[in-house]
C-alpha cells in the first residue's frame, strides 16, 4: 500500500490479518499450502526444471545433427529425445509455467483478490502436475519413453508397432496432465467472474486477465478432445477396443481429427498467454495506456475462439476431400485478423508512448519479430499447395519454433524480469539482463531461421540423421551453433536472477510504474495480498492516485479490510458489484494426499493391474471426503 | 448457523462459485461426451452396415423407460436444493433419498442390460462394439458419481446446513440435471440404429 503514516488502528488490523494469514513453516508449510503465491512459485520452479529437461533433449538433437551421419545418440534414443522434447515443452514447461507460474501469481492479484476462487483444488492441480510430469519421465530414465512424436499417429501408436510402455507412459502421462490442466482452467474462470475487486466489472479487467481467461477457456473446451482420444488409445492398447483400426471398421483418420480438435486450440493456448504478458508490459515501459483496449481484448478472445474452427490445416496432406481443405483453408486465414489487430495494438502503443526500453520490453520487441516472422510463414501453410510440398519438412519446424519459442517463450522470459522485483522484492541487473536478450535473440534467429531453408532444400523433419552433400550441412551446423548461444542467453538469465535474487538492490514495491493492482502492493506481497481490498475505477487502477488514497482511508476506517479470518469478496458476474464475503480455506494436507492417490491410479493402470487400480482410486474418494470434511466456516 | 447459511444463500444477487466451479466443469463433460457422441458417428459414417453383421440391433424399449425414471429424478433433486434453501433440512435429505432409490434401480437394471450385451458381443469384436460400450458406458460411470456427491450430502446434512454443504447441493444438483441431460442424448445414440 501507498501509505506512509499508518494510525494505530490501521497498524492493529495490519497485524491481525498477518497472524489470521501467517503460513505453516517449513517443509510442512509447502505441502498444505493453498497461497497462490506459494503454488505459483513451486510452479515456476519445476516447469523451470522440466524447462531444462527439455532444453537438454534439444541440445543433444542439434549435437546429433551438428553434421552428416553422427552418432551422438542411436536413432531410438533419438525417437524417445524428439518426443520427450516436444511433450516438455508444451505440456510441462510452457503451459504450467504460463497459467500454473504467471497465472497463478498474479492473476489474484491483478484482480485484487486474495486467493483463487478454488485454493485448494488449486493446490491439488500442482500435484498432479508434478506427478504427471515425474511420471513420463520415470519412462525416459527407463529408456522406455515415448518415442512416436508429440502427435503420435495411428497405426505408428498401436502395439504391434509399438510393444513396449512407451506409447502408454505418453497416453496416461498427458491424460494424467490434463487433469491439473482442466482443473487450473476450471478455477481461473471462477476466480475471473467471481473475485475482482468490487468496481473491477469485466470491462474494466486488464488485458492479461482477458488472455488468461480466453485460455481457460480454450483448456476447457480443447481437453476433453484429447482425452477421449487417448482414453481410445489406451482402450485400444490394453484392453482390445477398435477405434483407429481399419480392420475392424475402425478409422486412421479419427486420432488425427480428435487430436487436432485440440493440438489446434492449443497452439493458441501456448501464445495467448504471451500476448497477455505483452500487453502488461508494453504499457508500463511506454508510460501509456493500451491503444486499442477494447479491440486487443475482443482479439484475444477471438484468437481463441476461431482456433477451434482450423484443425484440418494439419492434416492438409492427409488427403482428406478438397471442399474440406479449402473450408478450412479459408477459416486459417480468418486468425491473420485478429492477430493483426493485436500486432499494430503493440506496436504503435510504444511508437505513440515514451518508450523506455528495458530488458522486459526487449523481449516484447522480440517476441514481436518471431510472432510477425512465423505468422507470415504460417500464413503459406493456409495456402494448400504450399503445405502439401512442405508438410512435414523442416519448414513447418522452422515455422512452430518460431511461433512457440520466439513468441511464446519471449514474453515468458521478458515476464520473469518484469515481475521479478514483485516476487523478491529485488531488482535484476539491467546490464546483465540486455546482453541476455541479445544472446537469445541471435541465438533463436540462428538455430530456427536455417530450418526454413533447409527445409524447402528437403530436409524432413524427425530424422535422427542425414546424408553429407545434399547442401544441408552448413545449415544444420549453424543451426546446433545457434542453439548453443540460445542456450547461452538462457542461462544468462538464468544467473541473473540468482545473482539478483540475493544482490539484486531492493526495488520497493512498483519500480516501473505498472498500471495494474499487482503494483499496488508491497514486494513480495503479504500472504493475504491486500491490506484493504483495492477500489477500481479503471483498467489501469494503479494509475488512478485517488483511489489508492481512497485505499489508504478505507484502511484507517476498517472498510473492507476483513481482518477477522481467511476472507475475500465475491462480486456479480458482469458489473462487479460486491455480492457477499467469502470464507476461504486454510491449508490443508488433502490436495497432496489426492494428489498421491491419482498418482498410484495412473501408476497401476500403466501396469495394468486393473484390480489395484480400482484399490486407489477407492483411497483417494476417502481422501476426498477427508477433504470435505474441512469446511472453511467451520475451522 | 443453519439458518444463516440459507439467508445468505437467498439474498446472493450472482450464482455462488460452487455452482459457476460446477458450470465450468459441465462445460468440459459436455465436451467429452460431445466427442463421444461424434466418434458414434463418425464411426458409423465410415462403415458400410452399422452395427456390423453379426451384432443385434440395440434394445429401445428398457433404455427408453429406464432413461425416463432417471430423468424424472431430477424433480426429487430440485426439492432437495429448494428445501434446504428455506432450511427445511429434513425435507431436503428425505427428497435426495428418493432420488437416489430410484438412481440405484436404474443403475442396477443399466448394469444388467449392460452385462447382458457384453454377453451378446465383445468391445472387442468391432468399432462398433467399443464406442457403444465406452459411451455406455462413460454415461453409467457419471450416474454412479452423481449418486456418490448424493450419497454424501444426506449423510453431511445430518449435522444440520453450512454454506459449503448449501453450495455443494445446488451444484449437485446442476450436476444431476446435466447427467440426465447427457442421459438422452446418450440414449438416442445408443439406439438410433433401431429408430
Amino acid at each position: 500500500m501507498a501509505v506512509d503514516v499508518l494510525t494505530p488502528g490501521a497498524e492493529q488490523r495490519i497485524e491481525r490479518l498477518h497472524r489470521v494469514w501467517r503460513p505453516r513453516p517449513g517443509v510442512l508449510g509447502w505441502l498444505t499450502t493453498v497461497d497462490h503465491k506459494r503454488i505459483g512459485l513451486l510452479y515456476f520452479f519445476t516447469t523451470l526444471a522440466f524447462f531444462g529437461a527439455g532444453g537438454i533433449e534439444a541440445l543433444l538433437m542439434r549435437t546429433q545433427l551438428a553434421g552428416p551421419d553422427l552418432n551422438v545418440v542411436g536413432p531410438e534414443t533419438y525417437d524417445q529425445l524428439m518426443t520427450m522434447h516436444g511433450v516438455t515443452m508444451i505440456f510441462f514447461f510452457i503451459i504450467p509455467m504460463t497459467t500454473g507460474a504467471f497465472g497463478n501469481y498474479l492473476v489474484p492479484l491483478m484482480i485484487g483478490a486474495r486467493d483463487m476462487a478454488f485454493p485448494r483444488l488449486n493446490a491439488l492441480s500442482y500435484w498432479i502436475f508434478l506427478g504427471s510430469g515425474i511420471f513420463i519421465y520415470v519412462g525416459l530414465f527407463m529408456h522406455r519413453a515415448p518415442n512416436c512424436g508429440w502427435f503420435c499417429y495411428t497405426p505408428l501408436n498401436r502395439r504391434a508397432f509399438d510393444p513396449g510402455p512407451n506409447v502408454d507412459f505418453y497416453a496416461l502421462g498427458l491424460i494424467f496432465n490434463s487433469i491439473a490442466s482442466t482443473a487450473t482452467a476450471l478455477n481461473f474462470i471462477v476466480t475471473i467472474f467471481k473475485l475482482r475487486a468490487p468496481g473491477m466489472s469485466l470491462n474494466r479487467m486488464p488485458l492479461f486477465i482477458f488472455a488468461m481467461l480466453a485460455v481457460s477457456l480454450s483448456l476447457i473446451f480443447a481437453l476433453p478432445s484429447l482425452t477421449a482420444d487417448l482414453v481410445y488409445l489406451e482402450l485400444q492398447r490394453k484392453g482390445g477396443f477398435h477405434f483407429f483400426d481399419v480392420a475392424h471398421g475402425g478409422d486412421a483418420f479419427l486420432w488425427q481429427h480428435l487430436f487436432w480438435l485440440f493440438g489446434h486450440p492449443e497452439v493458441y493456448i501456448i501464445v495467448l498467454p504471451a500476448f497477455g504478458i505483452a500487453t502488461s508490459i508494453i504499457p508500463t515501459f511506454s508510460k501509456r495506456r493500451m491503444i486499442a483496449f477494447p479491440l486487443v481484448a475482443l482479439a484475444e478472445l477471438l484468437v481463441a475462439f476461431i482456433g477451434f474452427g482450423v484443425w484440418a490445416h494439419h492434416m492438409f496432406a492427409t488427403g482428406l476431400p478438397t471442399i474440406t481443405l479449402v473450408a478450412f483453408a479459408a477459416a486459417s486465414m480468418m486468425v491473420v485478423i485478429p492477430s493483426t489487430i493485436q500486432v499494430f495494438a503493440w506496436t504503435f502503443t510504444v511508437v505513440l508512448g515514451r518508450p523506455e526500453f528495458r530488458a522486459p520490453l526487449l523481449f516484447i520487441g522480440g517476441f514481436i519479430v518471431f510472432f510477425v516472422l512465423g505468422g507470415l510463414s504460417g500464413i503459406m501453410f493456409a495456402a494448400i499447395p504450399f503445405d502439401q510440398a512442405t508438410t512435414d519438412t523442416y519448414f513447418v519446424v522452422a515455422h512452430f519454433h518460431f511461433i512457440i519459442f520466439g513468441a511464446a517463450v519471449f514474453p515468458i522470459l521478458g515476464g520473469m524480469y518484469y515481475w521479478f522485483p514483485k516476487v523478491t522484492g529485488r531488482l535484476y541487473h539491467e546490464r546483465a539482463a540486455q546482453i541476455s536478450f541479445w544472446l537469445t535473440f541471435f541465438g533463436t534467429a540462428l538455430t530456427f531461421f536455417p530450418m526454413h531453408i533447409v527445409g524447402l532444400l528437403g530436409m524432413t523433419r524427425r530424422v535422427y540423421t542425414y546424408k553429407p552433400h545434399l547442401g544441408w550441412d552448413a545449415y544444420n551446423l549453424s543451426e546446433t551453433i545457434g542453439s548453443f548461444i540460445l542456450a547461452a542467453g538462457l542461462l544468462l538469465i538464468f544467473a541473473n536472477l540468482v545473482w539478483s535474487r540475493f544482490r539484486g538492490a531492493p526495488s520497493g514495491p512498483d519500480p516501473f510504474r505498472g498500471g495494474t493492482l499487482e503494483w499496488a502492493t508491497s514486494s513480495p506481497p503479504p500472504e493475504y495480498n491486500f491490506a484493504v481490498i483495492p477500489k477500481v475505477t479503471s483498467p489501469y487502477p494503479n494509475w488512478d492516485p485517488a483511489d489508492r488514497e481512497d485505499d489508504a482511508r478505507r484502511l484507517q476506517a476498517g472498510t473492507l479490510v476483513l481482518e477477522e479470518g481467511h476472507e475475500t469478496p465475491a462480486v456479480t458476474v458482469r458489473d462487479g458489484y460486491l455480492d457477499e464475503v467469502l470464507r476461504m480455506p486454510a491449508e490443508s494436507p488433502w490436495p497432496v494426499v489426492v494428489g498421491l492417490g491419482v498418482a498410484l491410479i495412473f501408476t497401476m493402470l500403466l501396469l495394468s493391474h486393473f484390480v489395484l487400480a480400482s484399490v486407489a482410486a477407492g483411497l483417494t474418494l476417502f481422501a476426498l471426503a477427508g477433504w470435505h470434511l474441512q469446511e472453511p466456516e467451520l475451522e | 448457523m443453519s439458518a444463516d447459511a440459507a439467508r445468505i444463500d437467498r439474498s446472493r444477487a450472482a450464482k455462488p462459485n460452487g455452482w459457476w466451479g460446477m458450470a465450468v466443469f459441465v462445460a468440459t463433460e459436455a465436451t467429452l461426451f460431445g466427442t463421444l457422441v461424434g466418434t458414434y458417428f463418425y464411426l458409423e459414417f465410415t462403415n458400410p452396415q452399422w452395427p456390423p453383421p453379426g451384432i443385434p440391433d440395440p434394445k429401445v424399449l428398457a433404455p427408453l423407460l429406464l432413461t425416463a425414471a432417471l430423468v424424472a429424478t431430477s424433480v426429487p433433486v430440485q426439492v432437495a436444493y429448494s428445501a434446504a434453501r428455506r432450511d427445511r433440512v429434513r425435507l431436503a435429505q428425505l427428497a435426495l433419498v428418493v432420488a437416489l432409490v430410484v438412481q440405484a434401480v436404474y443403475l442396477a437394471l443399466q448394469l444388467h442390460l449392460f452385462l447382458d450385451d457384453l454377453d451378446t458381443f465383445s468391445p472387442n469384436a468391432s468399432a462398433y462394439a467399443s464406442i457403444y460400450f465406452t459411451l455406455v458406458g462413460a454415461h453409467h460411470f457419471h450416474v454412479v458419481v452423481g449418486m456418490l456427491l448424493e450419497a454424501w450430502l444426506v449423510v453431511r446434512l445430518v449435522t444440520g446446513l453450512t454454506r459449503y454443504r448449501l453450495v455443494g447441493l445446488q451444484a449437485t444438483a446442476f450436476y444431476w440435471h446435466f447427467v440426465n441431460v447427457l442421459a438422452v442424448v446418450v440414449l438416442l445414440t445408443q439406439i438410433s440404429p433401431a429408430l
